[in-house]
């Protein structure tokens, strides 16, 4: 069994009396794309800062590929990739300059560096860009913020809310870069967005309030955690179905669109006896009766957002 | 010590790229061309005012004007406005890079936080040392051409001795902007080090064996005074060590 890319264990950090985290254990399987989930607040910047060295954990410990970032904190360094949220450039630098400095902290050699600053200006879609970073665009630093990252070629790329604060096409172009880093590298990437995380991640964490409420790969996530939805499309009197259905106890809501009831519901078996007969009683008509798609909003609202 | 060379490059870089090139070493070299200038004309301004309204009557009378006066504004400027400029332009030394985020990408490298503030020491001490050589020659030329002498080696002493205690100023600096983020916080701190010094310089044994004799040690040379300035650059180079490497230990303890 292979050692994960990252193993948080018991990992708490205090603000005085304020829990930023609160006794975390999560694992990170080597080469997946992890989505690091939840509402502002929830912790994720801080679980970060404290893998790459930036703050101390008040108790617990933090892995990177088997090796405590408390101990080691430089050998540690040498292996991970990291963009912060707002990822601060030396504005008088050029995309280039920035990627030759960044190669230089790994100690790379020139040759390695210059072939690499190459091929990642062109990943990050900057290789005709000379202007200094200050005349730069958010989208263009994000894009920058993911080639530094990338300029070690580490084994664990970390990246904090990347498209949080971008456009539609910046963010397009930021989760196609990480998208086509699947299976070259392990990457862990928090964020409150979850649109990117269906589209990028294989594996998701859901943190709340400084706790790790879920962990398992997208589907599982899904099966295991989501309310089950079925959709009922039927030829008339839709309204007496609707009325009908809402008033039974293993409903908990009901979307109408058109002829066509979303249900979510609690208990699959009692849905199933009960939408049949109802659909008889009220002399609907059935056109189609199928399973919903459940989303990984659905499985978020229901674990982070009934409190709220 | 891991990433010293690249971010000490870094910071060089950062010097000759941006305005910094032009900061100090551009105030020093104008306080230096023009300080011999207003040495060889104050005595005539003085003269000329005798006719003024108000004077009439009163005789100014001032000595010629020599190489001496140019150095004392030389000496002058270096031990006040310099001073006061360079502990103001210290005040974010360390604490820039954590404000405008930038040190997040680079301590999240392979770089040591000791390389880190070290590389911020030396290329700020450079940039004093340089700033302070060109003005010391900037200041010898004009003298030379004002006043047809312009003696080397009492420029050389004074300029030396004061390099010290700005070289001092530098890791004072280093340490006060690792402990306080705030630019004007870091600057606030750096005046009262000085103010400390320029009080303990009142006190005879503090002015033979402490930093604090460095401050008025340039004035003192020109003067042709006796004065031993041994003890004064040996604390004051200790003390620079300890702020340096109190400076390290303040900055690696921090969260950023």
């Amino acid at each position: 069994m292979s050692v994960p890319a990252i193993e948080l264990t018991g990992l708490s950090k205090h603000y005085g009396s304020f829990r930023a985290l609160d006794n975390v254990d999560l694992s990170v399987p080597e080469g997946s794309v992890f989505g690091f989930l939840g509402p502002n607040g929830a912790g994720k910047t801080t679980t970060l800062r404290i893998l790459t060295g930036l703050a101390r954990a008040s108790s617990g410990e933090a892995r990177v590929f088997g090796t405590s970032v408390a101990d080691v904190g430089n050998d540690v360094r040498s292996r991970i990739g990291f963009l912060p949220d707002v990822p601060g450039f030396y504005d008088w630098m050029t995309a280039e300059e920035f990627l030759r400095f960044a190669g230089s902290l790994f100690g790379l050699s020139a040759p390695v560096l210059h072939e690499r600053a190459g091929a990642l200006l062109d990943l990050a879609g900057l290789t005709d860009v000379h202007a200094k970073i200050g005349g730069f665009s958010r989208g263009m630093k994000q894009r920058l913020g993911v080639a530094q990252a990338l300029i070690n070629a580490p084994s664990l790329l970390m990246l904090d809310e990347p498209t949080s604060a971008l456009d539609p096409i910046g963010r397009k172009e930021v989760l196609d870069m990480i998208a086509s880093l699947s299976g070259r590298t392990t990457v862990f990437f928090s964020t409150h967005i979850l649109s990117d995380v269906e589209r990028v991640c294989d594996t998701v964490a859901i943190l709340d309030r400084g706790r790790v409420v879920a962990q398992a790969p997208i589907d599982d996530l899904k099966s295991r955690y989501g309310a089950q939805k079925i959709v009922v499309d039927v030829a008339r009197n839709v309204s007496g179905l609707e009325r009908r259905l809402a008033a039974e106890p293993w409903v908990s809501a009901v979307e109408r669109e058109n002829h066509t009831l979303t249900l979510t519901i609690s208990d699959i078996e009692a849905a199933r006896s009960a939408i049949p007969a109802a659909v008889v009683a009220e002399d609907t008509g059935l056109i189609r009766l199928e399973g919903g798609e459940v989303s990984l909003e659905d499985v978020f609202v229901e674990l982070v957002g009934g409190e709220r | 010590m891991r990433g010293f060379g690249a971010f000490l490059g870094k910071e060089l870089r950062e010097i000759t790229h941006t305005w910094r090139i032009w900061g100090l070493p551009g105030f020093v070299l104008f306080l230096a061309l023009t300080g011999p200038v207003l040495a060889l004309l104050t005595p005539e301004l003085l003269k000329s005012m005798s006719g003024t309204a108000g004077m009439s009557g009163v005789v100014i009378q001032v000595p010629d004007p020599i190489w001496r006066d140019a150095y004392l504004q030389w000496t002058k400027n270096l031990t006040q406005m310099i001073t006061w400029v360079l502990i103001v332009m210290l005040g974010a030394m360390v604490s820039g890079e954590r404000k405008s985020g930038t040190a997040i990408l680079v301590l999240t490298k392979p770089i040591s936080r000791p390389a880190f503030v070290l590389a911020k020491f030396v290329s700020n001490a450079g940039l004093v040392v340089v700033s302070i050589v060109l003005g010391a020659l900037g200041t010898w030329v004009v003298t030379f051409a004002a006043f047809g002498e312009a003696p080397v080696r009492i420029l050389a002493e004074i300029t030396g001795v004061w390099l010290g205690f700005a070289i001092m100023i530098v890791a004072v600096m280093s340490l006060m902007s690792a402990l306080v983020d705030s630019q004007l916080g870091a600057a606030f701190l750096g005046v009262g080090v000085l103010i400390a010094l320029t009080i303990a310089s009142m006190w005879g044994p503090a002015l033979e064996y402490s930093p604090a004799g460095l401050l008025n040690a340039p004035n003192t040379l020109l003067m042709g005074q006796q004065t031993s300035t041994l003890w004064p650059l040996v604390t004051g180079a200790l003390a620079a060590v300890v702020c340096v490497f109190g400076a390290v230990w303040a900055f690696s303890r921090k969260e950023l």
